[in-house]
């Protein structure tokens, strides 16, 4: 090979490996992205059974309902709207009726429940979830900073 | 007083700092040795300035002198001593001085140590040191001054978060600030190479020790983070691809490529213009990473936008010194020439690769956490990347990498022979292969893909072993001769194989971690009990407890492994009493590499009852964790005595030898 | 004054070190030594190298022909390089800057941003003596608890009284005074204290009761200036000009020129000079003497000497001499002049508490309560409520009749 041919082939392979990252990035970023829904945004525009979404929120008051074992039932609302969600096992510390929270996962078919895995309550007072700041501001509800350290 | 003077010293820092950034460069400039020598007193007298500073805001939290805003912000006076000193650094305010701290503290190292550079070099580097140590104090006095006064003075302080209350975070951020921050250095010498116009094999000799001093902090301070997050959430997790954390991974990830091509350049004059770029990028992730955290962008697109004061400072600073040096770099770049040649195949051509991987993985980190903040600002889209897309982008790229890893220090400078480096490695990948399969066999029903992955990771450790043994010539010479000549091996392959050899170590503790953990939720009355990684668990009791400043209720567990009483562990929920905040204190208790983590949940009030009878309770198997910490610390470790090279320190003439003629060429060294 | 001492220090410190360099013209090896430094010990490590066995021979000779080359390129350059000595002027120019741009920059910006004249409060420090450092409302609630347990602690309510006036809580002033001169009996400071108290609360007017109480303070104390004043302020309050103006002319050959309360005074003189006003714009106590009109909080005092002059500019003495010759309808229509161009400063220029204060003042005085009102509000959204100049624009405001907007609920 001349060294001409080897540096093309250095470049080529080069290229390569940055031609698979980005293959991979752009099917991560169309499969493994998740959507921010809020409740009155699923009044609008209806989500599929199944596609993973974070809905947040305030928990509703007088919502929380554990009935047997670690499964919960509470409700979240941003003041236009209220979905039902279902979640089994440990809620956060900060989870609080009236507090903003985002639950991450899907709903069943035929079911207005929203099943989640995951719920993700905020770091301390002054710390609100991104999402649910900015959707609450939207819906009024909500007028504080979200600033946090 | 002492606060008002704390204030006034770091006044008088920023007027020195302007000094440093002037003076020397016109030094460097016109040749004037006292202008060039002004870089280093101005360094080391901003040091003890900021460092004077940062005792007094430090002496106020002690004091609890609440007549300073931050302290009445962040303290309370029935704060454990610990963290009254720990909520130093605990605040924005607060934690942007000790940033200057440790930039000033790099600079005065430079000063101190740098006997070595060249003194035109030295100036400069300083002198950009400056200007970087000028924007920052400009901003703290602007911005975000701590040594802001209330008057009247309140009485009672407002706490600091108590999920910042752990002895971990005390250590956390000084450790990362002095990676990120010591990434500065760095960017300086590439500056400061740019403005001479002078980049040559000795720059990156010189360049080296304060890009692996950087790296050595970063690493420890990422894994310290890590394991923060891991004990004190109570959430089970060890790394959560937060922006927060990619902020200081995106750095270490771009360092330790710069760590590597500095090599090549060192050695072969190669990659030069790579070098340089790369030098710069690191920091400017660095800046980017402050930026991220520190405007509140990451909180809400929406409050950088309406309180822009400090994120706008910022990224005014990020700029002017990204753009700055890339317009730099641009103007220069085309008169550099190139260095040595080399086969694709070759010690060069593997941290090419290392380099084209590590870049690669940085860039889609990066993607990943900026992409949702662009999105948002453009479309208005809220979306969330977590997990799935780095599992999914960064993890394949790791592969190979992991797999080259081995391979490259076996290959020979300029053309290398890639069979037979493969045949060296044979033993390597054979024992790797041979632990994959034994850990499947025990642990059944693993998956396949687990036992490859923890291979690869023996096979990191084995290759690193492999590269020492091989140094030594095990095998080709008598033992007595081979460990002579393993002793007298540059400390800097010790450093490099431990580093790789601690790289394996956590690749095995994370592939376990994700493979073989098992996990149990479930309601427990006192008397019951919950199984998890072949131990039982029975929950005892619960009890109320009064710590300093917080209450807690406490549930004590007793750990059986087939009947017989092993230890007992506690958990707590604990409740901060200054904010109404509470807490979960996870119990964790090591067995060998793994470790038991228990958290409690809420407690069950069956209907009719008046106290709860049960407690819902979380419990990990997390089997061979530690190992990932322990490899990274391996890895610190490693660099740290590579460090310790004396190759490393090489470059200051000495008078009395500048006289021999013809120089010292064949002196063998000392 | 310690601060300052410590501050130059540290900015002489600071400047010396930095000057330092300057003097010295050490001179050093050129770039190029450090270069060949480096290639000398890489030629020495390949060397080792291949005698160690961990590099070929092939490998070795190319290595060091490589560093050879590297080496004979910094050799050159070194013999090249000429020691070049900076000039001069550049050395002089850069002491300069250092020497005149530290302390400078330093002061400048210190001076802008810091606190000089604040102490450190530290918490152990002022739990033991809060008289001294901690703000007036915090001492009212300590003094009060203290009292609640010992009601019959003289010293306590004297000490409390004064303070209590300059928050503006003239009851419980006029009550403390009261206890503290039943318990310790009557002293001048007292006693015109508690005068001052009964004048605030009758709105600006001495009442036979408060002149009772200066009378016996004078009796105590004849040159007490406080008391002086405001039976001076009574004369005239009576309709008793001429009797009024050679009270307050004695009150001003006793005081020293310079006294703080002089240019009220002189005021006052100027005003009653040969002519009897219905209405006089100064018919109350003097700004300066009123509670919250001071900045500082120093708990001890009732005492005039520490009053400070109104920092406003008052109605000249070319407003005053021009009123006197005036007919009522035009000394009416040029108060009201002077009070639209206060309003209209402060429309401009909220952040000055003693215009707030004299133009609340001012619209009571002239029987415009709607105007106060609105002037009030005006007032407290720039000074809130809770802070002390609020609660002194609150305490005049009260004293001339007018209250905040939402009390009343009639607007």
């Amino acid at each position: 090979m001349t060294r001409k041919q080897k540096r093309l082939a250095v470049i080529a392979g080069g290229m390569g490996v940055v031609a698979v990252a980005a293959a991979l990035v752009l099917v991560a970023l169309r499969d493994e992205i998740v959507f921010f829904h809020s409740p009155s945004d699923l009044l609008t525009n209806a989500v599929e059974p199944g596609t993973r979404i974070r809905l947040g929120g305030l928990v509703a008051n007088d919502s929380l309902n554990r009935s047997s074992g670690t499964l919960v039932r509470f409700a979240i609302e941003d003041g236009g709207s209220e979905v039902e969600v279902e979640y089994n096992g440990i809620l956060p510390d900060l989870f609080r009726e009236g507090q903003g929270v985002i639950t991450e996962g899907a709903f069943q078919p035929g079911s207005p429940v929203f099943v989640a895995d995951t719920v993700l309550a905020k770091h301390d007072e002054n710390y609100m979830p991104r999402e649910v700041a900015d959707s609450l501001r939207e819906q009024g509800v909500w007028q504080g900073e979200g600033e946090a350290n | 007083m002492i606060v008002e003077l704390g204030h006034y010293a770091l006044i008088i820092a920023f007027a020195t700092a302007l000094v440093q950034s002037v003076l020397p460069v016109v030094g460097a400039r016109r040749g004037d040795q006292s202008l060039m020598a002004i870089g280093d007193t101005s360094a080391i007298v901003s040091f003890l300035l900021v460092l004077l500073s940062f005792c007094a805001l430090t002496y106020a939290y002690v004091v609890s002198d609440f007549s300073v805003q931050n302290v009445y912000e962040n303290s309370h006076s029935l704060k454990p001593m610990i963290y009254k000193i720990s909520g130093v650094w605990g605040n924005h305010e607060g934690s942007m001085l000790l940033w200057i701290l440790i930039l000033v503290f790099f600079s005065a190292l430079v000063a101190f140590f740098g006997r070595n550079l060249p003194k035109s070099l030295r100036a400069n580097v300083l002198a950009v040191q400056g200007w970087i140590t000028t924007a920052f104090l400009l901003f703290v006095l602007q911005t975000s001054n701590p040594f802001a006064r209330i008057v009247p003075t309140p009485m009672e302080g407002r706490d600091l978060n108590p999920i910042l209350q752990d002895i971990g975070l005390a250590i956390h951020p000084p450790l990362l600030y002095l990676g990120y921050v010591g990434f500065s250095i760095c960017f300086s010498f590439a500056v400061a190479a740019l403005i001479e116009g002078r980049i040559d094999a000795a720059w990156a000799r010189w360049v080296r020790p304060w890009t692996l001093t950087a790296w050595i902090f970063l690493t420890g301070g990422i894994a310290m983070g890590s394991y923060w997050a891991y004990y004190e959430l109570g959430w089970g997790g060890w790394w959560f691809w937060d922006p927060v954390e990619n902020a200081s991974f995106m750095p270490w990830l771009a360092g330790t490529a710069l760590l590597h091509s500095a090599l090549v350049m060192e050695k072969r004059e190669a990659l030069k213009i790579w070098t340089i770029l790369l030098a710069i990028i690191t920091f400017s992730l660095s800046l980017l990473g402050t930026f991220l955290v520190r405007s509140g962008v990451l909180t809400s697109v929406h409050t950088f936008a309406s309180d822009p004061s400090r994120g706008v400072f910022i990224l005014a600073i990020l700029v002017v010194f990204i753009g700055g040096a890339f317009g730099l770099f641009a103007l220069r770049a085309t008169s550099l020439k190139s260095g040595g040649l080399f086969q694709p195949i070759s010690r060069e051509g593997g941290l090419v690769l290392n380099n084209l991987f590590l870049t690669t993985a940085t860039a889609t980190v990066l993607i990943g956490t900026l992409y949702p903040l662009l999105l948002e600002t453009v479309t208005g889209e809220k979306i969330s990347v977590g997990p799935p897309f780095f599992n999914l982008t960064f993890g394949p790229l790791m592969i190979p990498l992991l797999l080259a890893v081995p391979f490259g220090p076996l290959l020979a400078w300029k053309r290398g022979d890639l069979l037979g480096a493969a045949q060296r490695l044979y033993v390597a990948a054979g024992l790797a292969l041979l632990a994959g399969l034994i850990v499947v066999y025990f642990t059944t029903g693993a998956p396949v893909l687990a036992a490859l992955a923890l291979a690869i990771g023996f096979f990191v450790m084995f290759g690193a072993v492999t590269d020492l043994a091989l140094r030594a010539g095990v095998g080709k010479v008598s033992a007595g001769i081979a460990m002579r000549r393993l002793a007298g091996l540059p400390r800097s392959a010790f450093g490099g194989a431990m580093a790789h050899f601690g790289l394996g170590v956590m690749v095995i503790g994370i592939v376990a971690v994700t493979a073989f953990e098992t996990e149990a939720v479930a309601e427990m009355a006192p008397g019951e009990t919950i199984d998890a990684g072949g131990y039982t668990l029975r929950f005892d009791s619960m009890d109320p407890n009064q710590g300093p400043n917080y209450v807690e209720d406490v549930g004590h567990f007793t750990v059986l492994r087939n009947g017989a009483e092993i230890s007992r562990m506690d958990s707590a929920k604990r409740v901060y009493t200054a904010r109404q905040m509470p807490t979960t204190e996870a119990g964790i208790l090591t067995r060998g590499f793994s470790q038991l983590y228990v958290s409690l949940g809420d407690f069950v009030t069956p209907e009719g009852a008046e106290a709860p009878t049960a407690i819902v309770v979380r419990v990990w198997w997390k089997p061979q964790v530690t190992l990932i910490w322990i490899g990274s610390v391996i890895m610190a470790f490693g660099g740290l005595i590579s460090l310790s090279d004396r190759r490393l320190r090489v470059g200051a003439p000495k008078p009395h030898r500048q006289r021999k003629a013809g120089g010292p060429v064949m002196e063998p060294a000392e | 004054m310690m601060f300052w001492v410590l501050a130059a220090v540290l900015t002489a410190l600071v400047t010396i070190a930095l000057l330092l360099p300057l003097a010295r013209g050490k001179r050093a090896g050129s770039d190029a030594e450090y270069d060949v430094e480096v290639y000398s010990d890489q030629l020495a490590e390949v060397e080792r190298d291949r005698a160690g066995g961990l590099i070929g021979t092939d490998e070795a000779a190319h290595a060091r022909a490589e560093i050879g080359r590297r080496l004979l390129r910094a050799k050159k350059a070194q013999s090249a390089a000429t020691d070049r000595r900076g000039g001069g002027r550049l050395t002089t120019a850069a002491r300069l800057c250092v020497l005149v741009g530290v302390p400078l920059l330093g002061m400048s910006v210190y001076l802008a941003t810091g606190a000089p004249g604040l102490p450190d409060q530290p918490l152990a420090s002022r739990a033991t003596t809060p008289e001294e450092a901690s703000p007036i409302a915090t001492m009212i609630a300590q003094a009060e608890q203290h009292l609640e347990e010992n009601p019959d602690d003289g010293r306590g309510w004297d000490v409390l009284a004064p303070i209590y006036l300059r928050a503006g809580q003239l009851q419980e002033a006029r009550t403390a005074y009261l206890n503290a001169i039943r318990l310790l009996g009557p002293t001048s400071a007292r006693q015109s204290g508690y005068g001052e108290a009964l004048v605030a609360l009758a709105s600006g007017v001495v009442t036979e009761e408060a002149a009772v109480a200066f009378q016996s303070a004078r009796e105590l104390q004849p040159d007490e200036p406080k008391a002086a004043f405001y039976l001076a302020l009574a004369l005239e309050q009576e309709g008793r000009d001429d009797r009024a103006l050679e009270a307050f002319r004695r009150l001003a050959e006793q005081s020293p020129p310079d006294a703080p309360w002089m240019t009220v005074v002189n005021e006052k003189i100027a005003a009653l000079g040969g002519q009897v006003a219905d209405i006089s714009p100064s018919g109350l106590p003097p700004l300066s003497l009123l509670p919250g009109a001071e900045a500082d909080a120093n708990a001890d005092s009732g005492d005039v000497a520490s009053v400070q002059p109104p920092l406003q500019p008052g109605p000249s003495q070319d407003d005053l001499a021009a009123a006197r010759d005036m007919s009522d309808e035009e000394r009416q229509a040029m108060i009201e002049t002077m009070v639209g161009n206060l309003d209209r400063r402060l429309r401009e220029n909220p952040q000055d508490i003693e215009g707030w204060i004299r133009l609340v003042r001012s619209y009571g005085v002239l029987g415009q309560p709607q105007q106060a009102e609105e002037a009030l509000a005006r007032g407290l959204a720039v000074f809130p409520e809770e802070s002390e100049d609020g609660r002194a624009l609150l305490a005049v405001a009260r004293q001339v009749g007018v209250d905040r907007l939402e009390e009343e609920g009639a607007q």
